[in-house]
């Protein structure tokens, strides 16, 4: 058996060792928390874990178990006016919000697992207690414990504030979001109003059919295979244009690099929601950059080889799918290709000049320096920034939302059904569905996806990436 | 004689690159001077030029335009997000990077499976949260969702941490210095670059970010808006001819202190992102 292994039973039959082999106190400690403190007269310690105990029980029984109750059903009873002749007036009963049941079911959850953990460990805690008493050696009083805090346990004082932080902000909002993709929360089952249930893995089996009524199947492979696309052009097309560019201007005969690394720069540094919805309207339908193609006779030379249609007098820049598809992919690079930039400037500055040298000794010319050199290097220290940046544009929300929110409208009936669009990414089908449609339950399925599928390409790259190795080729 | 040739159209090149990325932004520039409240659709620089829609913005306020007021709110929540996300970002940081414990490498392993999440779908729960405690349409709601999981975001200030020499801890350690005090008198003071960084991408974030502004303040009400929403809905189907210049003139003054401080913290970024991989 593995060492981790190990680790994990060893750390889960702790505790009932702990329990067996500890003295009359620690066994009563199973019962009342700070009996084992009080043993060894740390009375505070006692009182704080004894008022622990108490609450936790309180809680238990005022708010846990009536959630926890109900939320195998997540709730029965459906809002309803009552009219009440005492008072003459319409009155609500007593009715459940599923949604709340849901969410307060977990966080019930998280906060009894968290009291579990501290009774587990307080049990290894107190045997431990005994035997330093045992052995006769000095056992803190309540000011040393406290001073550990800022010594050997430092990094609990650091970490206390930003993990509660991730657990609220993040990880129970994310359990709760995952299990509504297992429930039939969408606008026909909003509370308060009305109630929503668990139905298991029927939103899965809907997301991959395709029939009369349901039109999930079709909408995701065309949108799963243009997230796919659009996150390998995005990130490829930036990545080589802005190692392209970064090597233009470093190169020793461009003079005032500087001003040129500015100009580049001052794009960017500009909000993306005022600078896409700029170009938004520079490339729509009636923009300015139809009324120039018009001028030019672009727009004509356009329908003559058939890549704009007879029917409009105008270039479809952002409104026709193949159009939107390849501007988006275009505009992508204008936003992207001066971050690469900057970035590659700074490892191409870092390229360990002897090996470029010897390099040229040995009569390399300026391609093969490229593509021997260069490059390999760029890969090797950019490696796992690149696979995060695929990540990061399979979830790229901004450039398509800003471009084509309002704008563009879909033709395809069966995707309008299951309210995707062509240029959808699964991000922004999912902000849709929440944002317009109310259609959690699809959403979150849609959210587990997204998650599978990241995951997936992370493990793949990081994988390859420890296989392949080259650390020691480029360490001088 | 070949070279110069070859010189000029290197930097003709260079230009023309240029030009293209900068288009957007001159259009945007001088739209905002334009005395034309609507798109200019046939020619790209303006008719007449005025500054009635920087005083407009500025000083004459009605129900959709409020500048003022958003400059303010978002003002306020960026500061308030920036020292938040800082302290998380930093307290991560320093404890992954330079402490050794149990739950480290889970740590950082849980933290690598959370960002693989889309961020909003933790967005609907976190909106349902903060109305059962009646924080929607609040600042102080945003700003909790702004800075209340920065702490994942500990990767690049962490890469900055690993270069500090192991053995400076370590003689400070032998000189009797608490954990506290090797943090804070002796790693933070020489982490100037990292503190910059971190604090200027933390102010940064309630000046882009549109989306979750848009999900938290949902209530209309336009003087309670951040600038990004209220400069986003200038651009309604019903607003937009009335008030495109001023959207310029606003994208115009919110750019500005922005990218100020953008080009003074691209250097930290680049260093941050290269820095972290090299090491391994």
């Amino acid at each position: 058996m593995n060492k981790k292994l190990i680790a994990l039973r060893d750390g889960f039959l702790r505790p009932g060792k702990s329990f067996i082999e500890g003295d009359i106190f620690v066994k009563l400690s199973a019962l009342f928390m700070g009996a084992g403190y009080f043993r060894r007269k740390q009375f505070i310690k006692g009182l704080l874990i004894t008022i622990f105990q108490l609450v936790v029980i309180f809680f238990a029984y005022t708010v846990a178990v009536p959630y926890l109750s109900k939320i195998t059903t997540l709730g029965t009873v459906q809002r309803e006016s009552v009219f009440n002749f005492e008072t003459m007036k319409n009155e609500e009963n007593d009715y459940d919000h599923s949604f709340k049941i849901l969410l307060y079911g977990i966080i019930c959850i998280v906060i009894l697992t968290a009291a579990v953990i501290i009774y587990f460990t307080n049990l290894v805690r107190v045997r431990n207690l005994q035997l330093l008493a045992e052995k006769g050696k000095h056992i803190n009083n309540i000011i040393e414990d406290i001073r550990a805090y800022k010594n050997d346990k430092f990094h609990m004082t650091l970490l206390f504030f930003p993990i509660l932080g991730i657990l609220l902000f993040t990880i129970i909002p994310l359990l709760v979001m995952i299990s509504v993709a297992f429930t039939n929360y969408d606008q026909n089952h909003m509370p308060p109003t009305s109630l929503f249930t668990w139905v298991g893995v029927e939103n899965f089996k809907n997301m991959f059919t395709n029939s009369v009524t349901i039109s999930f199947g079709y909408a995701f492979k065309k949108v799963l295979g243009w997230t796919l696309v659009w996150a390998f052009f995005a990130t490829f097309t930036n990545y080589i244009g802005g190692i392209l560019l970064a090597m233009f201007i470093n190169n020793r005969k461009t003079k005032f690099q500087k001003v040129w690394r500015m100009l580049f720069v001052v794009a960017i540094a500009v909000p993306q929601f005022v600078s896409l919805l700029l170009v938004r309207n520079f490339f729509a339908d009636t923009g300015i950059v139809n009324t120039i193609c018009s001028n030019i006779g672009l727009t004509h030379i356009l329908q003559n080889i058939g890549l704009v249609s007879e029917n409009i007098t105008y270039i479809p820049f952002l409104t026709n799918p193949g159009w939107a598809k390849f501007m988006i992919i275009l505009i992508n690079m204008w936003v992207g290709i001066p971050y690469l930039m900057l970035i590659a400037t700074g490892v191409l500055m870092n390229i360990p000049m002897d090996i470029r040298e010897s390099a040229r000794i040995d009569g390399a010319n300026g391609f093969q320096e490229f593509t021997r050199i260069t490059m390999p290097y760029m890969l090797f220290v950019t490696g796992p920034f690149l696979v995060t940046q695929f990540v990061g544009n399979i979830n790229n929300f901004n450039v398509v939302y800003l471009l084509t929110q309002d704008v563009y409208v879909t033709l395809d009936q069966a995707l309008a059904n299951s309210r995707a669009k062509e240029i959808d990414l699964l991000i922004s089908w999912l902000f849709r569905l929440t944002n317009e449609y109310y259609n959690y339950k699809m959403a979150s399925v849609i959210g587990i996806m997204v998650f599978i599928i990241c995951a997936i390409f992370t493990l793949i790259a990081f994988n390859s990436m420890i296989r392949g190795n080259k650390e020691e080729n480029f360490q001088v | 004689m070949k070279k110069t040739i070859k010189s000029i159209i290197r930097h003709l090149i260079l230009s023309v690159l240029a030009i293209v990325w900068l288009i957007p932004i001159i259009w945007l520039f001088c739209t905002s001077f334009s005395a034309y409240p609507g798109i200019n659709i046939s020619k790209f620089f303006p008719e007449k030029w005025t500054l009635q829609n920087y005083r407009l913005l500025l000083f004459d306020t009605d129900t959709v335009a409020q500048f003022p007021n958003w400059f303010m709110n978002t003002l306020m929540i960026a500061v308030f997000t920036c020292i938040i996300s800082s302290m998380f970002v930093l307290m991560v940081s320093y404890a992954i990077s330079c402490m050794r414990f149990k739950m480290r490498k889970p740590f950082m392993n849980i933290a690598i499976l959370l960002n693989l999440f889309p961020g909003f779908l933790a967005m609907i729960a976190v909106y349902f949260i903060l109305k059962s405690l009646n924080m929607t349409n609040t600042r102080i709601g945003l700003i909790l969702v702004y800075s209340g999981s920065s702490g994942l975001g500990y990767l690049v200030a962490k890469g900055f941490f690993d270069t500090i020499s192991k053995s400076l801890r370590e003689a400070a350690s032998i000189e009797g210095a608490s954990q506290l005090q090797i943090f804070t008198k002796i790693v933070l003071p020489i982490s100037k670059p990292i503190i910059v960084y971190t604090v200027i991408s933390a102010f940064l974030v309630p000046w882009m970010d549109f989306i979750f502004a848009r999900i938290i303040l949902n209530s209309g009400i336009s003087s309670e808006q951040t600038v990004a929403i209220g400069l986003y809905r200038m651009l309604d189907k019903t607003l937009i001819n009335s008030y495109f210049a001023r959207f310029c003139a606003g994208g115009v003054i919110v750019s500005i202190p922005i990218s100020v401080l953008f080009m003074f913290m691209q250097k930290f970024y680049v260093e941050g992102i290269t820095g972290g991989s090299v090491k391994g």
